[in-house]
Formats: structure tokens, C-alpha cells, sequence
């Protein structure tokens, strides 16, 4: 099954986010894998963070996430939440 | 070269931090002991001891990092520690992971393995823009990481570099800025780098004087060298004269002032330090703050499963208080919602989340319970240390609310006292960053201890201007007239009321506005820790007569324009 998201942290699929992503992937016994939803590239394992850093994904940016296996819907709910969840801000907010 | 009294070196660079420093040039070169030589021939190698090697090397790399991530947040702060988190994820790529393992099988050694798996991802990065090629650094890291471990390679520990030390590398990873000490440290400069690196924003946090960017001319900077760093503009000089050494001393950024400092007049102004982590009181008292003017709760409740309990709030609150003996802790109740996400509160996506529930809205509704959990913890700390403990309630808008507030304090001071609890009931205050509270400034005011102005929400709402809108970056100006008048405004109704009025937006921090805020009549000025040494040093030098007619003429000002040229004639006289 697959969803497509848009990825909604204001830096894309960086560093932090991007480890967020990718660690949760891990957890799953789906395959999971992950590719720009314009359909231009093949998709890439999730689980892995050079794959999805190198996609080089922006805010706004829409992602298509295929899972396979048992937790696959669970996998793709919690994926999406994370792509969905602007990052926590730490400026000074006064 | 002989040092030439006359015929300093200089260079210039980005300065990221307004401090300057002086002391004795190290080198620091971690890569250097980590080139390898060509490795032994495939049948030489153990293959199954090689890939033992690895994973010994991937664990030992992974509880390395957990370490790092944690001194990191607790000394810098959660956005920087996360930085580890994709080291970390980095480490356990399959892509690298199988790439180290398969070199093995082809009978190269661990190390060179490591090496050789790195070459083509870090290649591919760098040859990307931006963001990008950041993520190449982050490779490097971990891969000198793994290859020091393999090598058993000796880890030069800058958290025990020699006092007085200017440290000077090529590059400083996230690893190597996590151990920067700013006892030690008196600076540091890079080949790279710009303002947003880590090692920039290292420096900022840790408020250690640094340049970044100077390019490969560095390197006529030899180790044992003495050397001044200018953060603030940017340049770095080596064998500076005995004068410019003084200079550098007597500049106002180093110059901490740890007593309470009046105007030449003899009025005196509290000069405290917003904070939002323990770990940024010691920066606090090392600048010089009087007291805590903001202390943030917000970060006690961010990145974790469940809020933080009574007894976790207490011991943190009771260790701002511990740090600040005799001196004024001002904690700020909770405030979030809208841009601020907390997992395990229940926030529903709003259109405009700053005009949403936030800040005290969220207290006095879905959060009561955790509202009230953090008042009890606020209480029970108040009568837990001698310094001066005060509350105050963010996005005020209307005196029912704050009523409301101020009687849930009166509940939960209730309870405690019939559980036979140690309590004291704290200077209760409320902020005003709402136009609405600037308007009824006058009935909070009777009904508080204090007010403290929260420019950067008063200035968002009053010009109606996001700011994190580039846009309308422009509006987003603490010095346009409306703003001032509603700064007038509150600090009028302090003056008709006993409540003392403080500032704890960014403008309390700039130097230059000093003279203005104080003309206004403002009791208190908060700010970043850093800043605090230059407005002392303001303060001290101003006339209480002067700057309130500089404040006259800025609140009659018709723009911006006019308020700053006031602003500025007045500073250069």
C-alpha cells in the first residue's frame, strides 16, 4: 500500500527531520521506500539515511511512501504524522 | 618573523558572536593522524576479524554519540543535539554498513574498508549545493569518527585544552564544537564556515568569541602565536600590539559587570537573562545578569512522550532559583500552541495559530491540569530558596482572564496549604505582547506585581505582521511608533500602580536602543546572556534627563525613520 504526503518541517527532509523519518522506518518490519511523488525517481529505501537525505526533499515538497509487509498501514500512519509535523521551534519567543 | 610592534596581521572573517578575546594560537588538525597507508595484501587479512573489528567500532561510535547528544542538549539545547541523531542514523545505513562489509570480504582491513565505503556518498554530497552539502561534513564526521576508533588514533580532547586557548582549525564538526568549553576556549577560528554553521551556533550558545571563514590565510598563523579574536567585527589579528591587546580588554564586550548598575543619575536598572534550559543559568551569571527576566518553560515540555511531572518542574525551577540567590527568577507559565507542537497535548490545527489558543488561552482551557501542576511545582519552589520568585501569565488579552489565572494560583496556594505543604505564594505578573493588554494596561497593572513587554509578540501583533513572514520582515520593527506608544502605554500603568515594568524581547538586548528604553522608564531589561555586558555598559555611561527626552521625542516620531534618526543623534552626541 502507499500514500502520498506533503512534507510539512520547514527544512524538508534534512538532518533532523530526516533521522526522525528514517529511524522510524527502521522500526517496522515493512519495506518501506520512499520517492517524490512527480514520479521522476525510483523510489529509496526509507530505512536508510543516505537514500532519503540524497533525495534532497524540500518543505512542500509531496512524497510518495510504499509499504510492504504486516505493519504497513501503521508504518505509513506514523511516517505520515512525522512528514506532517512542522518541526519544534526553538527561537526566542517573547 | 620577529614580532613587529608596528605590523600586525589581520584578517577578516564573519564574527558570530559580539565578544572578543585574546590568548595563544592551537592548531587543531584531528584528521591529521587518521591518513592510512596502503593496506596489507587480501590474503593477509582476517576477513571474520576485520568485520568483528567494524561492528566493535559501529557500537563503541553509537554510545559515543548518545553521549554527545546529551552533553549537547543539556549545554546547547535540542536542535543542536538532534544533529547527532542523523550521525547516528548515518552509522546504521545499510548502504554504508554493507559497503564496509563487503569491502572486508574483499579482504581490505576495517579501517580501510570504513574509508572506501564513505568515498562515493560524501562525494555524491559535496557535489551538492547548500543544505546539501552539509550532510557531506556530517559524513566525514562519522567516518573519522569510526576510523579514529579503529585506529585506535589518539582523540584530542578540546575540553581540556589550556587555558587561554584560540583555537584554529579547517573545519569544526558538530563532534568537535560539542566539546568546546568556554572556560578554556578564549576563541576560536575557522578556515570555513559561515553564520549558520554548528560551530557558529556553538558559539553563540556557549558564548565563546569566534570568526568563521577567513579562507587558507589562516594558515600563516602559526601554534603558540598570540592572537585576538573580534567577534563582532568579524577580524582576527595575530601578534596584535600591547594597545590593540589593551583595546580588545577594555572593549565594552568583555568588560562583565557582575553588581547592579544605575544610570550616571543614579537610576538603577535590573539586567537579567532570558534562558530556557538550567544549563543557560551558569552563562547567565557569567555575563553578569542580576536575575532571570525569562525563564521559558516551554522546553521542559518539548521532545517527550509526557509532560513533565511536579516533582521534575520543582527541581528545575528550585535550581533557577538556587543560581540566583539574591536575585529576581521570572518564570513564564507555559506557552505554546499553535506553531509549538507538543505530542501529547491535544492541539487541533489552527489557520492563524498565533491569533489561536495559546499561551495563557490553553492554560486557562485544555491544559488546566498541567497549568495547575506547574503552579504548584512554582510554589512549592518559591518557599524552597531565598531568592525572589515571580510568575507571569503570556497572551494576557483580558482581565477575567488574568483574574482567572491569578485565581487558580489562589486555589492551588489553597491546597497546598491544607495538605500542610512549604509554599510561597510568588510575584505574580503578566506580559504584555497583546495589543489589548498594552490598551488595558492600566487595569492589569493594578492587579499584578509586574508586567514584563514581550516585544517580539507585541511588535507581531501590533503591526499585524508575521514574523517569521520575509515578506513583511520590514513591518516587523520594535521602533515604529505604534509599537513605542504601546510600550509608553504600559509602563505609564506601572508608574500609576506599584507594579514594575521589564522588557524581555529581543529590543531589551540591543545596545544601541539603551538609552531609549530607559528614557521610556522601563524598571527591568531581559536578554540573550551575551548582550548583557554591552547594555550595562550603557546604562552607566547614560543621564536619566537625556534619555527621557530622547523617549519623548521617539514616542512623537511619525516613523520609524524619524525614531531612529532620533535614536542615533542622540547615541553620537
Amino acid at each position: 500500500m502507499e500514500r502520498t504526503v506533503t512534507v510539512v518541517p520547514e527544512d524538508g527532509l534534512h538532518a533532523r527531520p530526516a533521522a526522525k523519518f528514517v529511524e522510524a522506518a527502521g522500526e517496522f518490519d515493512a519495506t518501506i521506500a520512499v520517492a517524490p511523488a512527480d514520479g521522476n525517481d525510483d523510489p529509496v529505501n526509507a530505512a536508510s539515511m543516505l537514500a532519503v537525505t540524497s533525495l534532497g526533499v524540500a518543505s512542500g515538497d509531496d512524497l510518495r511512501i510504499v509499504a510492504e509487509g504486516a505493519d504497513a498501514e501503521a508504518a505509513l500512519e506514523e511516517l505520515e504524522a512525522i512528514l506532517s509535523t512542522p518541526e519544534t521551534e526553538s527561537e526566542p519567543e517573547t | 618573523m620577529a614580532a613587529n610592534e608596528l605590523d600586525s596581521r589581520s584578517y577578516e572573517g564573519t564574527g558570530v558572536t559580539p565578544l572578543s578575546g585574546v590568548g595563544t594560537a592551537v592548531w587543531y588538525d584531528p584528521t591529521a593522524d587518521l591518513e592510512l597507508g596502503e593496506p596489507p595484501a587480501a590474503d593477509a587479512v582476517d576477513s571474520d576479524a576485520e568485520r568483528d573489528r567494524f561492528r566493535t567500532a559501529r557500537e563503541r561510535a553509537q554510545v559515543e554519540l548518545e553521549r554527545e547528544r546529551e552533553r549537547t542538549a543539556e549545554r546547547v539545547g535540542e536542535e543542536e543535539a538532534a544533529v547527532f541523531d542523523a550521525h547516528r542514523q548515518f552509522l546504521d545505513d545499510p548502504q554504508i554498513t554493507d559497503g564496509v562489509e563487503s569491502a572486508v570480504e574483499g579482504g581490505l582491513p576495517a579501517e580501510h574498508a570504513v574509508e572506501s565505503a564513505f568515498e562515493d556518498p560524501i562525494a555524491q554530497f559535496e557535489g551538492m549545493d547548500g543544505r546539501m552539502a552539509e550532510r557531506a561534513d556530517d559524513l566525514r564526521d562519522v567516518r573519522d569518527r569510526l576510523l579514529r576508533l579503529l585506529t585506535d588514533a589518539e582523540r584530542v580532547d578540546l575540553s581540556s585544552l589550556s587555558a587561554g586557548s584560540i583555537l584554529l582549525a579547517e573545519r569544526l564538526t558538530p563532534s568537535d564544537t560539542a566539546q568546546l568549553d568556554s572556560e578554556r576556549v578564549a576563541g576560536f577560528v575557522t578556515v570555513e564556515g559561515g553564520r549558520t554553521s554548528h560551530a557558529a551556533i556553538f558559539a553563540r550558545s556557549l558564548g565563546i568569541p569566534a570568526v568563521v571563514g577567513i579562507g587558507d590565510a589562516l594558515e600563516s598563523i602559526d601554534d603558540g602565536e598570540s592572537v585576538l579574536v573580534d567577534g563582532e567585527a568579524g577580524s582576527v589579528i595575530a601578534d596584535p600590539t600591547a594597545e590593540r591587546r589593551e583595546r580588545a580588554a577594555d572593549g565594552r564586550d568583555v568588560d562583565v559587570r557582575e553588581e547592579r548598575v544605575s544610570t550616571a543619575d543614579g537610576v538603577p536598572i535590573e539586567v537579567a537573562a532570558n534562558v530556557g534550559t538550567v544549563a543557560e543559568l551558569e552563562g547567565a551569571i557569567d555575563q553578569g545578569a542580576d536575575g532571570i527576566g525569562l525563564f521559558r518553560t516551554e522546553f521542559l515540555f518539548l521532545d517527550r512522550e509526557a509532560p513533565p511531572d511536579e516533582v521534575e518542574q520543582f527541581e528545575v525551577y528550585r535550581e533557577a532559583l538556587a543560581a540566583f540567590p539574591e536575585g529576581r527568577v521570572v518564570v513564564r507559565t507555559l506557552d505554546v500552541g499553535g506553531d509549538k507542537p507538543i505530542p501529547y497535548l491535544d492541539a487541533p490545527e489552527a489557520d492563524n495559530p498565533f491569533l489561536g489558543q495559546r499561551g495563557i488561552r490553553r492554560s486557562l482551557g485544555p491544559d488546566a491540569d498541567l497549568f495547575e501542576t506547574q503552579l504548584r511545582a512554582l510554589l512549592r519552589a518559591a518557599a524552597a530558596e531565598p531568592g525572589t520568585l515571580s510568575v507571569m501569565f503570556p497572551m494576557v488579552a483580558t482581565v477575567p482572564e488574568l483574574e482567572a489565572a491569578l485565581d487558580t494560583v489562589e486555589d492551588v496556594a489553597a491546597a497546598l496549604e491544607s495538605a500542610g505543604a512549604d509554599y510561597a505564594v510568588p510575584e505574580l505578573g503578566v506580559m504584555i505582547e497583546t495589543p489589548s493588554a498594552a490598551f488595558i494596561a492600566e487595569a492589569l497593572a493594578e492587579r499584578v506585581d509586574f508586567m514584563s513587554i514581550g516585544t517580539n509578540d507585541l511588535t507581531q501583533y501590533v503591526m499585524a505582521a508575521d514574523r517569521e513572514n520575509e515578506r513583511v520582515a520590514d513591518l516587523h520593527d520594535p521602533c515604529e511608533p505604534a509599537v513605542l506608544r504601546a510600550i509608553e502605554r504600559a509602563v505609564e500603568a506601572g508608574n500609576a500602580t506599584d507594579a514594575w515594568v521589564g522588557m524581555c524581547g529581543e529590543m531589551a538586548g540591543d545596545s544601541d536602543l539603551t538609552k531609549l528604553l530607559v528614557g521610556l522608564g522601563l524598571d527591568e531589561l531581559s536578554m540573550s546572556a551575551v548582550t548583557i555586558p554591552d547594555v550595562k555598559a550603557e546604562i552607566t555611561d547614560l543621564d536619566g534627563a537625556t534619555a527621557e527626552s530622547l523617549a519623548n521625542r521617539a514616542t512623537d516620531a511619525t516613523t520609524r525613520t524619524t525614531v531612529s534618526d532620533r535614536v542615533h543623534t542622540t547615541t553620537d552626541q
